[in-house]
């Protein structure tokens, strides 16, 4: 026994040792910005990634020809100015002067032409191929002139090129063909950015030092370290200790107590890349199924007044103050707030009103004929039963699944809820419409351009759309809106297809979920939080952070 | 002689479960439902077209096996195709050429992030096997010896509750304990970005990182190790020739070392070889609560990313890992017991 608690203590003595030695962090003088967040870049390769935090990091180590500012304009970048022919065919951008890449080789109108070409000739691009589909010719008539021509008129362009990082073509061209291009894993992601890579590891951190040469301001700080945390527990209790300067997102349910944290400030915000959740509802008519498709939506939801009766029957403020802990905002349309003039503020809500929702239901004929406490179908075949699925990775849906069946239940409709695991539901839910409520998401460009698309109807057989909806005035308007140059009147375009899809409520938008960070008061300063968007580990924070004196 | 050939079976038969395994593993994930190229990605610019080039990077557009499209028996796929043009076949080439193809979502080689996250855990379980043992068996032999005592049921209660502690919940409180008074890193390898004066701080910078989850996983481990050393010794205590070797005047040290420990190895041996194979699961709670970049992390992520090449080489690296433990716990066993390899 004796031998087993001398073990023991050698172990708890070695433990609290090593507990005390470690500490400081980054010697040499060095000033270190450490963020913590729960992803990791799939690929340090522009053209394979498919992962939001892959876009966090080359924001800041690549440039592109224009920049996204937090309230939603684009500002000059690597193109000094830019001007467009009047049929919005032609694209000129001049390049900014003197740019060097991190490896000191001069960045000239070559290298542009060479990458748009490079995204563009390769179709397994999961993203850079679909931001370059309009483009016809790429030149470049001297060093510091880019001329595109597009095939057809895009007035989201600039909202494209942001995401198309300029590349040096002498490390590219050798890896510019067939597989190697997306195999290629860019390890020294040599680029013009106010940040060079240092150090990276795949599913741990980033590590990334500051680029003294940057043609515009460069960081204040040293370096920047991204640290992975695999749950959000940990990543609250790094920030609370001190082990990290500013954490990216973070529980709900961890704010109220990360308040009260010394020398921590939690701040919330609309996102810059929202994350939307909507209630779907299936409404594909039998003539619109796809060859593949089941289709077995029930019958009621294909009738509008159903959808609208139920839209009266969510409490969307309950759901913000329940599910969100008041971290949002009512949703409203597919297209959320965050996307400024985009977002169709003006249309008028279905209010929470059971009373309405009962009223109209009993009007259209949905009585309960068999007295079993469910509506049934105005015919009687059936009860309105619906299934509600979501995603089992999703932390919100469940107990919006759960408010929602108390207050539908209250209209008379019974619920059916059942998790599935994200691949499940994709295979149930589109092309095949084999379900009838789905609580699922998107994820969102700077352009509502791509969110508009899923409620058209060519996207039914390609599985973009999830509720199956056709409807020929909203497809023409979406036509309509990809070619109109003119900003005023592609807003008034993109505010009437938000009316139409609202009032035919495809979807119920239950909220809008804010942005939820935190910094650390005592190591960092100058954090920009007074903007119409929130992202700390946007390029516009990390380049104006300072120490703390 | 009898001994080689008591090897070669063995061999033969570890051989043939690594054949089934890698089988196995290439159709397991593929009755899954759903689709590697749309996995976790809900974003509408991700276009059909581009899904379908994905699907011809990643190899899926190509018949799974002759004559099945999916393990789905309702939907059969071409049969007079070439077999070496189906997936299977050209998944079972590449590993005779000794590659695992590339990952889904990282496009990296399989074998070589494989091969980063082993050494990680291995360092990982390692340390805490090597705890477990040690302490187990020493309390257990303890325990055994001073049975019906305070030692005996202190020991007996310790084990039981570290036995049944779910394993994410422990890690969460000494997480939370080790990094609120203790300053322990709440998560990774190293500390990111920190300077270091030389190799050897670094190295207590690994140390101090790896304090949490062994600790974790040695309480863990530990108690079931302490529960069956104190059953076995006591079994083994209650023998005729124990009875004989206190009359032959040995000290106690000597009869727990020579008499009751050798025996009571026997069962310990099995359950460690086995249990090999089980920390890799426990290890994706700790490494998962720990952020540590080691193979349970990666698997848990392989699994909701759908990709294929990663799974298959994790599951075909574990199996490998446990029949080989199970086959050097056999062999211990004739070393152990010499009557085994006659059985």
């Amino acid at each position: 026994m004796k031998k087993l608690s001398t073990i023991i203590g050698i172990f708890v003595v070695l433990a609290l040792t090593l507990a005390a030695c470690g500490g400081s962090p980054a010697g040499a003088g060095a000033s270190v910005l450490r963020i913590g967040w729960a992803g990791s870049p799939d690929t340090l390769n522009p053209g394979a990634a498919l992962l939001a935090e892959s876009f966090v990091i080359y924001e800041l180590a690549y440039s592109a020809l224009v920049d996204l500012q937090l309230d939603g304009t684009y500002s000059p970048d690597l193109a000094e100015s830019w001007t467009v022919s009047d049929d919005g065919l032609v694209w000129t951008f001049t390049i900014r002067d003197g740019v060097k890449f991190s490896d000191g080789t001069p960045l000239t109108a070559r290298d542009v032409v060479f990458t748009f070409e490079f995204y563009q000739a390769h179709e397994e691009f999961p993203y850079m191929n679909g931001y370059t589909y309009a483009f016809d010719t790429v030149e470049a008539p001297d060093d510091r002139t880019v001329v595109l021509t597009l095939t057809t008129p895009a007035p989201n362009l600039e909202s494209q090129i942001v995401f198309l990082y300029i590349l040096p073509e002498h490390i590219w061209k050798d890896h510019a063909e067939g597989q190697a291009a997306s195999e290629f894993e860019n390890l020294e992601m040599v680029g013009s950015g106010p940040f060079i890579m240092k150090d990276y590891r795949q599913g741990e951190y980033v590590h990334l030092e500051a680029n003294r040469d940057f043609y515009l301001s460069p960081p204040k700080v040293d370096e920047v370290v991204f640290q992975t945390f695999s749950n959000l527990d940990a990543l609250v209790q790094a920030i609370k200790t001190g082990q990290v300067d500013m954490i990216t997102e973070m529980p709900n349910t961890a704010v109220a107590t990360l308040q009260e944290a010394p020398d921590v400030r939690v701040v919330t915000g609309p996102p810059l890349a929202p994350d939307i959740t909507d209630i779907v509802f299936n409404v594909t008519e039998p003539q619109d199924c796809p060859e593949d498709g089941a289709c077995t939506g029930h019958p009621a939801l294909r009738d509008k007044t159903v959808r609208q009766a139920l839209a009266y029957a969510t409490n969307k403020q309950e759901l913000v103050d329940i599910v969100l802990l008041g971290l949002g905002t009512p949703g409203l349309t597919l297209i959320p707030d965050s996307l400024g003039v985009w977002y169709n503020q003006t249309i008028q809500d279905f209010p929470f009103d059971l009373a309405t929702a009962n009223r109209m239901l009993d009007d259209a004929g949905y009585l309960d004929s068999d007295g079993d406490g469910v509506r049934d179908m105005p015919d009687g075949s059936r009860s309105l039963t619906f299934r509600l699925n979501w995603p089992s990775d999703s932390t919100v849906a469940p107990r919006l699944a759960e408010l929602l069946a108390k207050t539908w239940a209250d209209a008379g409709v019974q619920l059916e809820l059942q998790a599935l695991d994200p691949d499940a539901l994709s295979s149930i839910c589109c092309p095949t419409f084999d379900y009838d409520v789905i609580i699922w998401g998107w994820g969102s460009d700077p352009d509502p351009s791509f969110l508009l698309s899923v409620m058209t109807s060519y996207e039914i057989p390609s599985g973009m759309s999830e509720t199956g909806y056709n409807n020929p005035e909203y497809d023409a308007l979406f036509d309509e809106q990809n070619v109109t140059m003119n900003p005023q009147l592609r807003q008034e375009i993109i505010w009437r297809m938000q009316e139409i899809v609202h009032d035919d409520a495809i979807y119920i938008i239950p909220f809008y979920s804010k942005a939820v960070q935190a910094y650390r008061t005592d190591r960092f300063t100058g954090w920009i939080t007074n903007q119409p968007k929130l992202a700390l580990e946007d390029v516009t924070s990390l380049v104006v952070v300072e120490p703390v004196e | 002689m009898q001994r080689w050939s008591f090897l070669l079976n063995k061999l033969k038969w570890a051989v043939i479960s690594i054949l089934f395994v890698i089988v196995l593993n290439f159709f397991l994930f593929r009755i899954l439902p759903g689709d590697p190229v749309r996995a976790g990605i809900r974003d509408p610019r991700l276009t059909a077209a581009a899904q379908e080039a994905l699907r011809v990077k990643y190899g899926l557009d190509k018949p799974v096996i002759n004559c099945f499209e999916t393990l789905n028996p309702l939907r059969t796929g071409p049969c007079l195709i070439n077999p070496l043009e189906t997936q299977f076949f050209i998944y079972a080439g590449n590993l005779l050429k000794g590659e695992l193809g590339i990952s889904y979502h990282t496009n990296r080689p399989v074998a070589s992030m494989l091969a980063t996250y082993l050494w990680n855990t291995v360092l990982l379980i390692g340390f805490a096997e090597i705890f477990s043992i040690v302490l187990g068996i020493t309390a257990g032999l303890v325990a055994a010896w001073k049975s019906r005592t305070a030692v005996d049921f202190g020991t007996l209660i310790f084990s039981l509750v570290a036995w049944s502690l779910p394993t994410f919940w422990l890690g969460i409180v000494l997480l939370f304990a080790g990094s609120t008074w203790l300053g322990l890193p709440v998560g990774g390898k190293f500390t990111i970005g920190q300077f270091y004066a030389g190799g050897g701080e670094k190295f207590l910078d690994l140390l101090r990182h790896l304090i949490l989850p062994t600790i974790t996983l040695t309480v863990v481990v530990m108690g079931e190790y302490m529960m069956i050393m104190r059953s076995t010794v006591l079994e083994v205590l209650s023998e005729d020739y124990i009875l004989t070797a206190k009359a032959k005047g040995l000290s106690t040290f000597q009869i727990l070392k020579d008499h009751a420990l050798r025996n009571a190895m026997l069962p310990m041996v099995t359950i460690i070889a086995l249990n090999l194979g089980f920390t890799v699961a426990g290890a994706i709670q700790i490494e998962t609560v720990f952020s540590w970049p080691g193979l349970g992390l990666a698997i848990f992520e392989a699994v909701g990313r759908r990709d294929y090449p990663m799974l298959q080489g994790a599951f075909l690296l574990i199996a490998v890992s446990v029949i080989f433990a199970n086959l050097i716990a056999d062999l211990l066993y004739s070393y152990l017991d010499p009557r085994v390899q006659v059985g």
